[in-house]
């Protein structure tokens, strides 16, 4: 009988010019993003690897010089960029693409996406995830607000009821006819999404596991489909007529997707402030040179570790000692300099993972907040895989200096001018990113599946307290 | 096949129907007779459970309908008086779909024709759109309905009202020949001359009480009409 109730669903759906056309406009936005999102992907990383080789054949070709010198010369690396990012951007275009491994200082990723795109331009940024997160749902309730109400309006309700059929039986079909309508439009989608993939290839290491997260992708987006199938049939079904079940499912629509992100980001900014640019930079500034907690300023610092060195040796020069003292010096000032990155860095990692949770919390009220962070994380472009991915890069510089430092100490003297053979160049391994798995792209995001399955809930109950009402009401 | 016992129902303390006791066995067509307001409709939508009784049973093959609603309708095909059906499908499809929601769901597309013919749909409206149909083809894939349904007991309110002649005829040659195969009818509707031509009892009813229970076959037009009067004057 279920299997009936879904083939008429879907026969009456498909002949609807309604749907067609929307159908149509949806399916038409959606691979159109796909493809953009792809090539674009594809162009990016592609400028992003060339870029990175070119700046490692530069380091590798500098010639005979300072170590030191090298070390200011640095590298620059270049993020790579999710193969599943032609689904969802997530934050990629708000952060920085490269960051400069140079002596003395973590440097921010610069160059952002959004910093060459005019203001209004932003608007215009159509992603799968946008058509995803906002038109389907849309697309879902114009195509199911009417599945009992308007059966009640055209007299059919009281047919169908004469016939005995079980109203819960009804409104499952209902919720299925429309997933089944919709699979037309989005199984292809989902094809072309996995051939994507394939020809994107293993991208630069961004992310592991791409066919598991690309799985995950799409059964999270089933999940908040069925969210809006459930709650529009259930709405339907409940609400006096047609025209108020829309005004209704609207309403929570613009609220889920277009009020709820910008109040969660209010609330997080006005909860958990984070420092501008510029005081960040000055926090770090004051750290090196007026210390931290026990951490005295720079002068008594140097002076500290000048005297214990001599000390420990028996000597008064370090011109007497067995290496040289000017690598060692640069490898604690480094060492120092470590520390008050990872206080400063963490600590701003940690608000901006404080605003995440609490987006992620708010996905209770509104599950556009939920599938958003989910999506994001298994696309490999939340925030979380760029601050793994500037760590790493960040260890890679703090090895660079301390090879170059130890060779400083090493084989020169204190005080002469030490020019290090070009060879020295190539015993840095070159940067190598290994993306993370799936696992790891889910362990912080139990919050966002949560308020998935929490509206999935509610979506189930509202259909079956409809689908009762139903029955009372013909 | 169908009864009524004590049955009634109050609107905010005004009664739609009192005390209605009723009996229409298989084989018998009971034509319910009466201005509008009279509880014709209301005693058919309690019949069909969309509506609760006030006091009173009415039941369906023995079943009390407010306690086995689904399975008292496997025994029912109800037909109002403008049967609603999806413009989008065609009378076949139609027909398909409420003949699988009422539990037949192995009917091949030869029977669901063959419903179709027997209620006097021809052939080339079946795979047409209901959309495009006129009233009397709507009411014929009602019938077809109730017979794919197999349905012992038919409850039809006003079905002919405003049916041609013609269409009004060959809707009581259906009427008949199901009554013929021991289908129970219990009928409301305005029309005097086919209550008495189809009708094997009439009752008329006002003001929610069933006025007179009347054999059709011992009276004729003049005399049926005359005792309507009467009833409705008083």
């Amino acid at each position: 009988m279920l299997r009936q109730i879904i083939r008429k669903e879907v026969r009456e759906t498909v002949r609807d010019g309604r749907f067609r056309w929307g159908a149509a406009l949806v399916g038409l936005l959606l691979f159109l993003s796909l493809a953009a999102g792809f090539a674009q992907r594809q162009e990016v990383a592609r400028a992003h690897a060339s870029a990175e080789a070119m700046s490692w054949a530069q380091w590798l070709d500098q010639g005979d010089k300072n170590p030191h010198s090298a070390a200011h010369y640095g590298i620059y690396v270049f993020r790579p960029v999710s193969s599943l990012s032609f689904v969802d951007r997530g934050v990629d275009p708000y952060m920085g693409v490269s960051t400069w491994l140079e002596a003395h200082y973590q440097n921010p990723f610069e160059h952002r996406a959004v910093q060459d795109t005019p203001a209004l331009a932003r608007f215009a940024d159509l992603t799968a995830a946008t058509t995803l997160q906002l038109l389907v749902p849309l697309l879902i309730l114009l195509l199911a607000f009417r599945s009992f109400s308007g059966e009640r309006e055209q007299g059919t309700l009281r047919q169908l009821l004469s016939v005995g059929v079980n109203p819960r039986k009804l409104a499952t079909g209902k919720v299925l006819g429309v997933g089944v309508a919709l699979g037309l439009l989005l199984v292809p989608a989902a094809l072309v999404g996995a051939l994507a993939l394939l020809m994107a290839g293993p991208g630069g290491g961004a992310v592991a596991n791409e066919g598991l997260r690309y799985l995950l992708l799409v059964g999270t987006y089933l999940a908040y489909f069925g969210i809006f199938t459930a709650l529009a049939v259930g709405v339907s079904a409940l609400a006096p007529s047609s025209r108020t079940a829309l005004a209704l499912l609207l309403c929570f629509w613009i609220g889920n997707g277009l009020l709820a992100p910008r109040i969660a980001s209010d609330v997080a900014r006005s909860q958990l402030s984070l420092p501008s640019s510029l005081e960040f930079q000055a926090s770090i500034q004051g750290d090196l040179l007026e210390g931290f907690d026990e951490h005295p300023p720079r002068e008594l610092r140097q002076a500290i570790l000048r005297d214990s060195v001599l000390a420990s040796y028996g000597v008064d020069d370090p011109a007497e000692l067995p290496f040289n003292y000017a690598g060692l010096s640069l490898q604690s000032g480094e060492e120092y300099a470590n520390l008050v990155f990872d206080r400063r860095f963490g600590d701003l990692a940690r608000r901006v993972e404080g605003q995440l949770e609490l987006h992620r919390r708010m996905g209770f009220l509104a599950p556009h907040l939920s599938v958003r962070s989910l999506s994001m994380a298994l696309t490999g472009t939340d925030p979380a895989h760029h601050e793994r991915y500037a760590a790493a890069a960040e260890g890679h510089r703090r090895l660079i200096q301390r090879i170059l430092n130890e060779d400083i100490m090493v084989n020169s003297r204190f005080g002469e001018t030490y020019i290090a053979d070009g060879s020295l160049w190539s015993q840095i391994p070159e940067f190598e990113y290994k993306g993370p798995g799936a696992e790891w792209a889910l362990a912080g995001q139990g919050t966002a599946a949560a308020g998935i399955l929490l509206w999935l809930l509610v979506g189930g109950i509202l259909a079956r307290v409809g689908a009762s009402a139903v029955a009372r009401r013909a | 096949m169908l009864k009524a016992e004590k049955l009634s129902k109050n609107y905010n303390g005004a009664a739609a129907l009192s005390e209605l006791n009723l009996e229409v066995n298989p084989g018998e067509i009971y034509c319910l007779l009466g201005a509008n307001g009279a509880g014709k409709s209301t005693t058919i939508r309690l019949f069909l459970n969309f509506i609760q009784p006030s006091s009173g049973r009415a039941l369906v093959n023995g079943m009390d309908v407010t306690r086995e609603p689904l399975e008292s309708k496997r025994f029912l095909a109800y037909i109002p008086e403008q049967v609603m059906l999806y413009p989008h499908l065609s009378g076949a499809e139609n027909l398909e779909y409420f003949a699988a929601l009422a539990g037949h769901d192995r009917y091949s597309r030869g029977d669901i024709e063959g419903f179709l013919r027997r209620s006097g749909l021809q052939d080339d409206a079946h795979h047409q759109r209901v959309s495009t149909y006129s009233k009397g083809m709507r009411q014929k894939v009602g019938i077809a309905v109730a017979l794919a349904k197999k349905a012992g007991a038919l409850l039809l309110d006003e079905p002919t009202s405003g049916l041609d002649p013609e269409a009004s005829n060959e809707f009581s040659v259906l009427l008949k020949q199901l009554r013929d195969e021991g289908v129970a009818i219990l009928m409301a509707t305005h029309d005097l001359f086919r209550a008495k031509e189809v009708g094997t009892r009439v009752g008329i009813m006002r003001r929610g009480l069933l006025r007179a229970d009347l054999d059709p076959s011992e009276l004729d037009h003049a005399d049926l009409e005359r005792i309507y009067l009467e009833h409705m004057h008083d």
